[in-house]
């Protein structure tokens, strides 16, 4: 027994170090070949070949390598650029609606993690949302999109420096390598946000829309839970509007969100609503024999606080194949259905 | 013989008057310095006693404050028997926030809903900037039921809880029953002040 689990673990590390190869090689390239990283990081990418693979998923990197310093130092003058001209006046030239909501909203951003309660990241946080904001008057800043930018600071961040990312103080940093972490993440953030955008514009079509399929969809895939929910009162609307609003980040740890968003990226810019739904549907799904035996008030309360606190990559992969099983059945049809 | 009520309460007010921590100080008698803020909106419940072996279990729906959020409220309030409408008493902006709200319930709830007005962060008086006189004024016009509380040092928030709980028609199980309840002339409960007759109830602060 002990010689098969060995011989698991050895052929696991082989099936790695194959892979980290792999990245070597296509990362490596003079001219990236997108098809080629795609393929690759669908399955999730190593840690120190996230920040790079992210940004060029994106869009953000440019795959030539001969292009990318001179990309990089532009969009980050930009973004600097940027700061300054919202920031040009003092407190009262900014917009007020908009920055007393990023005011109250960064302090309890990820609250208990250092990272996030440093002085120097929140300053960063704040510059990031409000320009942000600024730029896209039919949305402004709307709660959750805080959520959305930590992983990217997150991952950007640990291209710098060797510890946990959530345990760094950003103050420590020269100020150049803050500012690129910081536009880095602006304009990444930026990328994801336009494939939602009408998660957050009044009345937040998007995600009206996407519950919608949702429920569609689970009612097909699983009819005794559908009609359970039902039977209990139970309306998407009451648990789903946080999954669609802040992409499962409430749900489960930034770790997972981190390695989900390497298949997201991969699934392209509408990964983030089309594909999103299917995994909020499969994860619903997930729960359904404990979720029918519970009545309304065990099932809210159940799907509030999911007990995901143990998942890892494993976890998460399993989630994304049957999200992915989910698209190819489902996608056409729903599609056909409404008519689109 | 115990009875047993539920009533639904709905939470409202403006982004981060403190309607959570409201919240978790009433069910779990806890308080955070930094919580993440409510998204949509989130559920808990908590029972309270009266006298006569009467005990009110409360399903609260705490909704998430930002403006566009405020198209999912009508979802929570529509079949609420009761509201807290909370502002912070050293921001202004957000009693007019609460003015608003309790205008749309006004118009748009059940007309029998008990509507209770809460200043939370009553710990931070030195930085007060809603006197309790205005507040109370606007309460007493409105026949709502008023009460300061702070959720950090816990001063309030059970009495308001409670007052809602002795306000609530405890004759007619199931108490989503008879939408038509109005009690227009409903007059204002001080809950900082000792309600007469009530002198042997110590919740009644």
């Amino acid at each position: 027994e002990d010689a098969q689990k060995s011989e698991k673990l050895i052929r696991e590390k082989s099936i790695r170090t194959n892979r980290r190869n792999k990245f070597v090689d296509c990362l490596g390239a003079q001219d990236v070949n997108i098809t080629e990283l795609r393929k690759l990081a669908w399955a999730g990418i190593p840690e120190d070949f996230r920040p790079m693979a992210w940004q060029l998923l994106l869009g953000y990197l440019p795959l030539p390598t001969p292009l990318r310093t001179s990309t990089l130092a532009r969009k980050r003058q930009e973004y600097l650029s940027l700061v300054e001209v919202a920031f040009a006046r003092d407190r009262e030239g900014l917009d007020q609606q908009i920055w007393h909501q990023i005011e109250i909203d960064v302090p309890r951003t990820r609250p208990g993690v250092r990272l996030w309660m440093h002085a120097s990241t929140q300053r960063s946080l704040e510059r990031i949302l409000y320009v942000w904001a600024i730029r896209h008057p039919a949305s402004g800043y709307v709660q959750g999109i805080n959520d959305l930018a930590t992983p990217f600071f997150q991952v950007f961040l640990s291209a710098y420096i060797d510890i946990n990312p959530e345990d760094f103080d950003t103050g420590l940093l020269p100020k150049h390598v803050l500012d690129a972490i910081e536009a880095d993440s602006f304009w990444c953030l930026s990328r994801l946000l336009d494939g939602i955008q009408d998660n957050y514009i009044f009345a937040q079509p998007g995600i009206q829309r996407s519950i919608r399929r949702m429920t569609e969809l689970v009612a097909r895939i699983d009819p005794a839970l559908s009609s359970h929910l039902e039977a209990q009162n139970v309306e998407f609307m009451q648990f789903a509007f946080r999954w669609m609003n802040c992409l499962l980040m409430r749900e489960i740890s930034v770790q997972n969100t981190i390695r989900m968003w390497d298949t997201y990226l991969v699934e392209g810019p509408d990964a983030f609503s089309q594909f999103h739904l299917y995994v909020c549907s499969a994860f619903l799904v997930k729960w359904s024999d404990k979720l029918r035996t519970m009545d309304f008030q065990g099932i809210i309360m159940f799907l509030q606080s999911l007990p995901t606190q143990g998942w890892g990559d494993h976890e998460i992969e399993m989630l994304l194949s049957e999200a992915f099983v989910l698209n190819s059945i489902w996608h056409n049809a729903q599609s056909h259905f409404n008519g689109k | 013989m115990s009875k047993q009520f539920q009533f639904k309460l709905v939470l409202l007010g403006e982004s981060a008057v403190g309607k959570s921590s409201l919240v978790l100080r009433f069910v779990k008698d806890q308080f955070d310095d930094y919580r993440e803020s409510t998204i949509g909106a989130a559920f808990l419940t908590q029972t309270v006693t009266l006298e006569h072996n009467t005990s009110v279990k409360f399903e609260i729906w705490d909704t998430a404050g930002q403006e566009r959020y405020k198209s999912l409220a009508p979802m929570y309030y529509r079949n609420a028997n009761c509201a807290v409408v909370v502002y912070d008493i050293t921001q202004p902006a957000s009693l007019e926030k609460a003015r608003t709200w309790i205008r749309e319930l006004q118009r748009q709830a059940d007309p029998s809903i008990v509507i209770a007005l809460c200043g939370n962060k009553g710990d931070l008086e030195a930085r007060r900037q809603v006197s309790q006189e205005e507040a109370k004024k606007y309460a007493d016009e409105e026949g709502l039921m008023w009460g300061e509380t702070s959720a950090k040092s816990g001063d309030g928030v059970s009495d308001i809880f409670m007052a809602i709980a002795k306000k609530l028609p405890l004759t007619a199980p199931p108490p989503r029953a008879g939408a038509s309840r109005n009690t227009p002339g409903r007059p204002a409960v001080d809950l900082n002040k000792q309600a007469a007759g009530d002198s042997n109830d110590p919740c009644a602060c």
